[in-house]
Formats: C-alpha cells, structure tokens, sequence
C-alpha cells in the first residue's frame, strides 16, 4: 500500500515493504533537457553529488532522459543523512571539482555505444539528445552549474520515495526554491513514417512512440518474444534480441527492439525483423504469448510492489501530475490485455516506426520511407571549391552553410545551429538543429580558412563545443572526385 | 497447346502439353474470373500451385485485377502471390535481360520499383500465412533481383522449407542465386542441388536440380578443357548416377512437377557421356515432350539436337 506525503513542500510517496529500507530523490530533469553545446550537465551534476563511491555504503544515481535521481539503500538515520548530503551538494556546487569530474565522466563513457534511433527521429534537441556524447563537459563554468541547479533541482520540480517505516521526522531537504519544469515537447517525428536509416554496425534496431498504457507495455514484450522465436531459435541469425518499453512523463511512450547478427547474416536479421513487425502489424499476434507476458507483468509487478520497487515510478508519476496508482488497479490493467489489443498497438507502432538497419543495407524495398539525410535549400553566398574534387562545394552565406557534396548537400542555418564544434586544427562543424552536420574542414576547401574565422566570431560563446586535438590521421585530406566527364556506373 | 495440336510433332516444346492446367489457368484469367482460378489453384499440390502461379505471372495486364481481388480480401495468398510474379516480371520487362552496364538508369529505376511493389504486396502476403510456398517463392526471386544477399535468401528458403519441405519450385530459385554470377560458388550450387535430390521422397523429379546445376556450369565453361575436365570429374559423375538413380531412374519415378525438365536434362547429361540405354530410358519416359535448354538456347536447334540423340539412343546411327 502506498501513501502520499509530504517533506518540506516535496511530494513523497512511501510504502511499508518486506525488504531492505531504502530511499530516492528524483528530479524532473534528464538528457533531453539539454543544449547540445551544455550536453552533460546534468551527469555532472549527478556525479558531483555523489563523489567518489564510499566503501560500504548503497548509494547510487542516474541521469535518464527525464529524470535524474539519487537512491540510497540503509538504516533510516544513513537514508536522512545521504538524502540531506544530496541537499547540501546541491544547495552549494563544489565548482572546483568540475573539470576533475568531466574527466570522470569522458573516461565512462569510453567505449560506451550510441543509440543513433533518437537523433534520426528528433534531430539534435530534446529527446534526440540521447544520441549525442556530452560535448558540453569540458566548457561548464560554476555559473552554469549554479544556473542549471537553479532552474531543475529545486524543492517543487522535485519527489520523494521511501520504501520502510517513512521519512525521519528530522529529515529536512534543503533545496533552493523553484518551479516545476514540464517534461520537454518532442520535436517534429521524421516525415512518411515508417522511415528507415542505415546504421553503422550488424545491428538491427527499431523504436517507435505509442500511447503510455498496459497494452503498449505487453505489445513490446510480446515483440521480443516473437523477435526471439524468428531471429534466434528459428532463423539461427541472431544472437541477442531485446526490446524495451520507457514510458515518458507527457503520457506517450517509447519502444525499442534491437537484434544484433550472427557473422555474415545481417541481410537476414534486416528481412527477419521486417517480416516480424509486418507479421505483428497484420495482426498475427499468438494468444499465448500475450498470456504468458501479462502472467510474468503481473508477476513483476507484485514482487516489485512488495519491495518498494514500484516507488520511484510513481514518484515520476507526481511530477508529471499524475495521482499515486495502486497495485490493484495496475493489475486489472494489464490482466484485460487482449492480443486484439495488442494488434492495435502493434498496428500504430508499425506506423511510427524507425528502423536502423545494418550498415551497407537499406529498407526501401520494404516500404519504408528513407528519413532524410539531406537538408533545406542550398543558402546563398560565397561558394568555396574543394581541393582536388570538384564536385565538392562549399557556400557560406549570411544565413548559414551548406556543403555539397555530389548529390547531397548538408544545409545549417545560423538560426537554427544546435552546436559549433570546434577543433584546434582549425575544423569546423555546424550541427543544425535537425541534426544535420555542415562540415567546414580547410583542408577540403580553398580559402575556408576565412569560413572559420567567421564562423568563430558568430558563435563565441554558448553554442560552441571545444573538441580535444584530432588524430592527424582523423583530419579529412582532399581525395581526387570522379572526372566530370566520366557518368558514375 | 495450340501448336502442338495443330503441327503434331515428334518434339513438342509447349509446356501445355504436360501441364494441361496452364492453359486453363489462363483462360480463366483472361476472362477475369478469379473464382475459377482459385478453384483450380486449390486443387493442386503446392508445387504445381507455385508453378502454375509462376507460368500466369507473365500474362499482360493483370496488375489492376489482382489489386481488386486484394482489395476485397488482402489475405488471398494465392493473388498476392500472382501479382508478386507479374510485378516482377513487369520490373524485367523494363529491366530488359541486358548487360547490368547497358541498363539505363531510368530502366534500373522502373525495374527497382516494380521490384519493392512486388515485395511489399508478398510481405504483406507472408505476415498474413506464413506457409504459403508460392509467396516465399516469389520473394526468392524478388530477393535476388533486389540483391537482397545470400543470407536473406536463405532465410527465405529456410521458412519456405520449414512450411513446405522439398518445394522444387523454390529449391530452383535457391538454385539460381547459387550460381557465381549471383551470391554463391559451383560447390554450394552442386552440394544444394545433391543434397536437396536426395533428401527428396524417391521417384520424386528433383534430381533435376543437380542435373541443371551441372548444365548451367558446363555451359558456361570458358573452353573445351575445362568442359572436359568437367565430364571427367568423377565425384562429379558419381553424384549424378546416385541422384538420377534416386529420381528418373528410381522404378517409381512419378510424373510430378518438373519431371518434364528432369527427364529432358538427365536425357541430355546421359547423351554428353555416352550412355546410350539410359538416354534411351529417358526419351522412353518423355515420349514426344521435350526442353529446349539444356540442348540449345534456340528451339528449333534444340529439336534437331533432340531428334539426333533420340535416333543414336534408341540405336540408330548418331
């Protein structure tokens, strides 16, 4: 039974449970609340207040797309003194620390994957911000820190959980005063969804947004359980399939399914995963699955209800402004779940969906649309030529720069820039808010290096990314283009 | 049919004359009466069904009766079937059978669009039955005209042969894409072809898959040596025996589908290496029905070669 409570104006919910006590402070910001050129913040936030992990001691965060939160596990007095040790991290960011922990944090995600679903369907803001590495570490000063704590980790864009007897009487959260800061808007989906985009890897992969309801939940898991059947058991194509549901505070929710590829056989998992999701949308949904996934929900649900583990959820659920849901009505949802349903998901997943698929395939002869990978109308200005091939062009204007190369050209508008980004060997990187990337490198054009100094003085300040030396290898150098004369076979 | 009726003839080329089914199919089309198409199509084992929707994919004009018929029952998998065929074949009407580097790029466009509508309207196809073995035959072939690659073609083929094994229709398509010119080498060709012959029940024509496969490798041979070599290939020979011997040499050799082609094939191998009872076995079987290929590429060459083999078979001078 969970019941609602209050500690110094914060909403809390708390729930006696049979296991450990434990403890979460959860603010309503996370990655998609993030400026390209700022990306980061709010992990560095997060590791600043958890500083260096104490032997002994259950304490954890994590910063999400929406939320961020600082969990703790413990007696009641070690829940009141981390929950006000976060408190008082917050209430005065220890600026000094700051480059030490971007340090920290580039060292962590070292050879962490990129998920590229979200900028192909969000471009370079909001909810595509998942996709980008925090370019933002390295140039955050005390006053940004100062700034964004300010505007995110304050008392009312702040919850409560506590799974155990409830807070301390003592327990005081001392955090700076605010407002609640609603959930970021997505930003426009790609046009003629289902789209495809070709990735970078033998994955295949697949998101798409849906209604935030039980039925959209057993859809993704039904999904992997067909996944596993075709791709794995019986296609022998695929090694790992997986599937994920992650509801969103404005009601809508996110599902993703990646199958990665068996050496050799990443045409096969493309065609297998098509034929998946067609087969779903068509309404081929098996009963027993369905059963068998709302059996282990409901399941999941009552273990987690009995340690607490639906808390930080509904702790979510009070900054979006939802009421506190109980186990029973939670049950009953997902126990009416129909494969009937679970079609109808299926069907408007199929229309919103995204799908990556392995590098050097493509999915147009499955009907999927190609999302686009060029952009807006060429500006007008200066046109620079690329050095050796002439089919490279480089047009730099008042309003933005575009790049041609071939037939695709990359178009950024000064007004729309996400990020410049910057290396010291003078490369230069327009990110346009649709995350198209304009690439202004002297090396490919004559006379760019005027491009840069001008690039350099429209964006000093708050949209520039500093990027670390480049390998000298990594500095693109001028390749001879095709003759003119000669038609590409 | 017509052909055959009007000039009887010692080598009748039409494949009506052994599928009598074709010709009704056909008219049946003609007159826009998909009833009776089903009727027969229902009536036929799956590999006659493929075959027969295969044949009728290359009549004209059949894209916006099919579209209707779906439109009133999308889960007809013997029309999307049909209209896969016919969309593809369309593609290579456009296509033209050109070298790849004398196909215009508009060609290659209207080819590749026809190819993805074919594809689209089998996907559609295949999420409603999973078990339909013309629509998994058709998308092995889509799949090697939109270079799909070798792993999803034999993903395609795995679920056809997991809804219907031994689906000589589609093993052919599989065939196909083995060759060295698609995605696969001699070796995988020859090892697919034995293997799928003799794993099929005995007496059944698919020992026609190795005797092809060993043409389409001969014919293609760059000299006389190598065709010589080839001939003398012992493992090469012995697997042929061993196929022929489990299918058109088998006493219960039936006149499934295909078995026109496997006679007409292994009575051509028979005839390349002299074995004179054998090839006169096979002429046996086929009486007057004959294939062009593997004899010539041109039917009235291919029946003189026909009738010369059949004299020296059946003991005359060669």
């Amino acid at each position: 039974m969970i019941r609602l409570t209050e500690v110094d104006g914060i909403p809390a919910v708390v729930a006696r449970t049979g296991g450990p006590t434990h403890a979460g402070l959860v603010f309503r910001v996370g990655i998609a609340d993030e400026p390209l050129a700022r990306r980061g913040i709010t992990h560095l936030v997060e590791h600043l207040v958890l500083g260096r992990p104490s032997a002994g001691h259950h304490r954890n965060g994590a910063t999400g797309v929406e939320h961020t939160y600082f969990h703790t596990q413990g007696t009641a007095d070690e829940i009141t003194a981390f929950l006000e040790g976060v408190c008082a991290v917050l209430r005065d960011p220890p600026a000094d620390r700051i480059a030490e922990a971007a340090e920290a944090l580039h060292a962590e995600s070292a050879g962490r994957g990129r998920d590229r679903l979200p900028m192909w369907r969000y471009g370079a803001r909001d909810f595509g911000m998942a996709s980008y590495p925090e370019w933002g570490l390295d140039r955050i000063t005390g006053e940004d820190l100062h700034d964004w704590i300010g505007r995110f980790f304050t008392r009312e864009n702040a919850a409560l959980w506590v799974a155990g007897d409830g807070p301390a009487e003592s327990l005081r959260l001392d955090l700076r005063s605010g407002v609640r800061q609603a959930p970021p808007a997505p930003s426009a989906a790609p046009p003629g969804a289902p789209a495809w985009f070709a990735g970078d890897s033998d994955m295949v992969g697949w998101d798409t947004v849906v209604r935030r309801e039980a039925r959209a939940a057993v859809f993704a898991n039904v999904l992997e359980r067909q996944m596993f059947r075709d791709l794995r058991l019986r296609g022998g194509i695929s090694d790992q399939v997986r599937t994920e549901y992650e509801p969103r505070a404005a009601g809508s929710a996110r599902i993703t399914a990646y199958a990665d590829s068996l050496p050799g056989r990443r045409e096969a998992v493309l065609g297998g995963m098509v034929d998946v999701l067609a087969g779903m949308r068509a309404g081929r949904i098996d009963d027993e699955d369905v059963a068998t996934v709302v059996g282990l929900t409901c399941d999941g649900l009552k273990h987690a209800e009995s340690r607490g583990g639906r808390l930080p959820g509904q702790a979510f659920n009070l900054l979006a402004g939802r009421g506190v849901q109980g186990i029973g009505e939670v049950l009953a949802e997902v126990r009416a779940v129909t494969a009937a349903d679970v079609a109808e998901v299926a069907a408007d997943a199929y229309r919103e969906g995204l799908l990556m698929t392995p590098e050097g395939t493509a999915a147009d002869w499955a009907g999927y649309a190609a999302a686009p990978v060029s952009s807006g109308p060429v500006v007008s200005g200066r046109a620079y030529r690329g050095r050796k091939d002439r089919a490279l062009r480089l047009i730099h204007g008042d309003e933005g720069v575009s790049v041609i190369t071939g037939d695709a050209t990359a178009t950024v508008r000064y007004d729309t820039c996400a990020a410049l980004l910057a290396w010291p060997d003078g490369g230069r990187h327009l990110v346009g808010e649709d995350a198209i990337v304009a690439k202004v490198e002297p090396t490919l054009f004559r006379g760019a290096e005027e491009v840069v100094r001008d690039l350099d003085q429209r964006f000093p300040g708050a949209l520039r990314v500093v990027m670390p030396a480049r390998d000298p290898s990594a500095v693109p150098a001028p390749v001879a283009g095709r003759p003119w004369w000669r038609r590409e076979t | 049919m017509l052909r055959a009726m009007s000039h009887p003839s010692d080598v009748v080329f039409d494949p009506a004359a052994a599928y009598p089914d074709i010709p009704v199919l056909t008219a049946a089309l003609a007159r826009r009466d998909w009833s009776a198409c089903r009727a027969l199509l229902d009536s036929v084992s799956p590999a006659d069904r493929t075959s027969l929707i295969r044949t009728a994919g290359d009549e004209k004009d059949l894209e916006g009766f099919l579209r209707e018929v779906l439109r009133k029952d999308p889960r007809d998998g013997a029309a999307s079937a049909l209209l896969g065929f016919h969309l593809i074949y369309l593609g290579w009407e456009i296509r033209t059978a050109a070298w790849a580097k004398d196909v215009t790029p508009e060609q290659w466009a209207g080819f590749r669009d026809h190819l993805c509508q074919a594809e689209q309207a089998l996907i559609d196809a295949s999420a409603y039955d999973r078990s339909d073995a013309a629509v998994w035959t058709a998308r092995l072939l889509a799949a090697r005209g939109l270079s799909l690659g070798s792993a999803e073609s034999r993903r395609r083929y795995d679920r056809l042969s997991a809804a219907v094994p031994h689906h000589l229709p589609g093993q052919m398509e599989l065939a196909w894409g083995l060759e060295p010119k698609w995605f696969g080498s001699w070796e995988e060709l020859h090892e697919f072809a034995r293997d799928s012959a003799l794993a099929a029940p005995p007496g059944s024509p698919h020992g026609l898959l190795l005797a092809e496969a060993f043409f389409a490798r001969y014919t293609t041979a760059d000299n006389d040596a190598e065709r010589g070599s080839l001939l003398h290939d012992q493992r090469m020979r012995n697997d042929l025996y061993r196929v022929a011997e489990h299918s058109v040499l088998h006493p219960e050799f039936r006149r499934d589908y295909g078995w026109v082609r496997a006679a007409n094939t292994f009575a051509a191998y028979f005839a390349l290496v002299q074995d004179q009872p054998n090839t006169a076995r096979m002429f046996g079987v086929l009486g007057n029905l004959a294939v062009a290929d593997p004899w010539s590429h041109q039917e009235a060459d291919a029946a003189v070669r026909i009738r010369q083999a059949r004299t020296w078979a059946f003991g005359g001078a060669r």
